[in-house]
């Protein structure tokens, strides 16, 4: 496995952007559910990780992105139907969009509550509009529903990871999986 | 009796006294009080009175919370300065901040703040800083020291005052770091320092003219 993708895999930094991304999404959703039913300074805590989390993923996504740019990115197995490449393609980007969005306007959420984000207590993000409850309200409820938005994506992106390794018995999975070697 | 006889003998020499003082009261009367009760200090003017313009004014804190600074302001307080420069003896701070009017442009905060345990806003509605001595520093600006109560605790406090001549009043500006759980504020959960620091800083910028009717316009 090497260090940088290749046209037939992907190398070990985009591998681990990869998994160390969908485990802290999953971090995030879990964090964002108990929060709900929390007040006071348990509450506090949790949207502050959830908050430093969030930033952290922003951060991974901008590197990539691109990393992606200034790599060569694994083509899809010549099998695959034109349909499932436009159905590929769509899910990807929606993928990346979604990335940048999803922490986004959970920045953009807190800065119209007028609670500045702190990665890890280290430094403080700028707040990115002024604080208003109408503006507030638009992206606490926008948040949510891109994350769903997200899990419906998501679901289509692993079927068709699975429908690669387990119906066409290709390498498109496995060349994803931590430790996953192509032929 | 020894004592009652003493007691009749004092109240007698008062009455001669006062008898004496009288009587020099009707041959010179500009000498008299000075006789009497010879005044220690000239009694000070009263300093002129300023208050705070109906706007312009702000009273802000911020603390440390989970790594990154909060902002509020005190939406209702008032400010009253009686300031000569010439005679800081008779000058004197007053001030009044109505605690229910926090605002940290957050709904929840501002309810939480609000509470019992952190400024119990509902038992304690106002906090009050009194000047005792107002000096100038080296720098020229002034220091104002007295008390601040504050959710039921009184505690000493110097507030640092810098005043710029602004028409015919004054822009007081300043700032001063408290410890919010010097006033108890912080019960329970709050009284932890590692989500919210104890260091509160307190910052206004206050526009003063002088009291009396508003001028008419």
């Amino acid at each position: 496995m090497t260090f940088r993708n290749t046209t037939t895999t992907w190398g070990t930094l985009s591998r681990t952007l990869h998994w160390l991304i969908v485990a802290m999404i999953v971090v995030q959703w879990s964090i964002a559910e108990r929060a709900e039913s929390q007040a006071g300074l348990e509450k506090l805590q949790s949207l502050y990780w959830h908050k430093a989390l969030g930033m952290t993923v922003l951060m991974l996504a901008v590197v990539r992105l691109l990393w992606r740019w200034v790599n060569p990115t694994p083509e899809l197995a010549s099998v695959t139907k034109s349909w499932e490449r436009a159905l590929a393609k769509f899910s990807h980007l929606a993928l990346y969009a979604l990335m940048f969005a999803i922490p986004l306007t959970g920045w953009l959420m807190s800065s119209a509550r007028n609670f500045p984000v702190s990665w890890f207590k280290l430094f403080t993000f700028p707040d990115l509009i002024s604080p208003d409850k109408a503006t507030y309200e638009f992206f606490h409820d926008l948040h949510p529903l891109l994350f769903k938005a997200l899990v419906v994506v998501a679901a289509l992106h692993v079927a068709g990871a699975l429908k690669h390794h387990f119906i066409d018995r290709n390498d498109v999975l496995k060349r994803m999986l931590p430790f996953g070697r192509v032929k | 009796m020894t004592n009652y006889l003493r007691s009749f003998r004092v109240a007698g020499g008062i009455f001669a006294l006062v008898a004496g003082g009288l009587s020099a009261a009707a041959d010179k009367p500009a000498a008299a009080p000075a006789k009497i009760a010879p005044p220690t200090a000239p009694i000070p003017s009263p300093a002129p009175r300023f208050v705070q313009a109906p706007t312009g004014n702000t009273l802000g804190f911020a603390f440390m919370q989970a790594g990154a600074e909060n902002h509020g302001v005190f939406k209702q307080f008032a400010v009253e300065l009686q300031y000569d420069e010439k005679n800081l003896a008779a000058s004197k701070l007053l001030v009044k901040v109505q605690i229910p009017s926090l605002d940290t442009q957050d709904q929840e905060r501002d309810t939480t703040l609000a509470s019992a345990e952190l400024f119990d806003a509902q038992k304690f509605p106002a906090a009050h800083f009194t000047s005792s001595s107002i000096t100038r520093r080296a720098d020229g600006s002034l220091a104002a020291a007295g008390k601040l109560s504050l959710r039921g605790v009184t505690q000493d406090l110097t507030l640092p005052l810098s005043l710029k001549a602004a028409g015919n009043g004054h822009d007081l500006t300043g700032s001063v770091t408290i410890k919010r759980l010097d006033f108890g504020i912080g019960q329970g959960e709050w009284k932890s320092t590692e989500w919210v620091s104890d260091e509160v800083k307190i910052s206004y910028k206050v526009r003063l003219v002088p009291a009396g009717p508003a001028p008419g316009r």
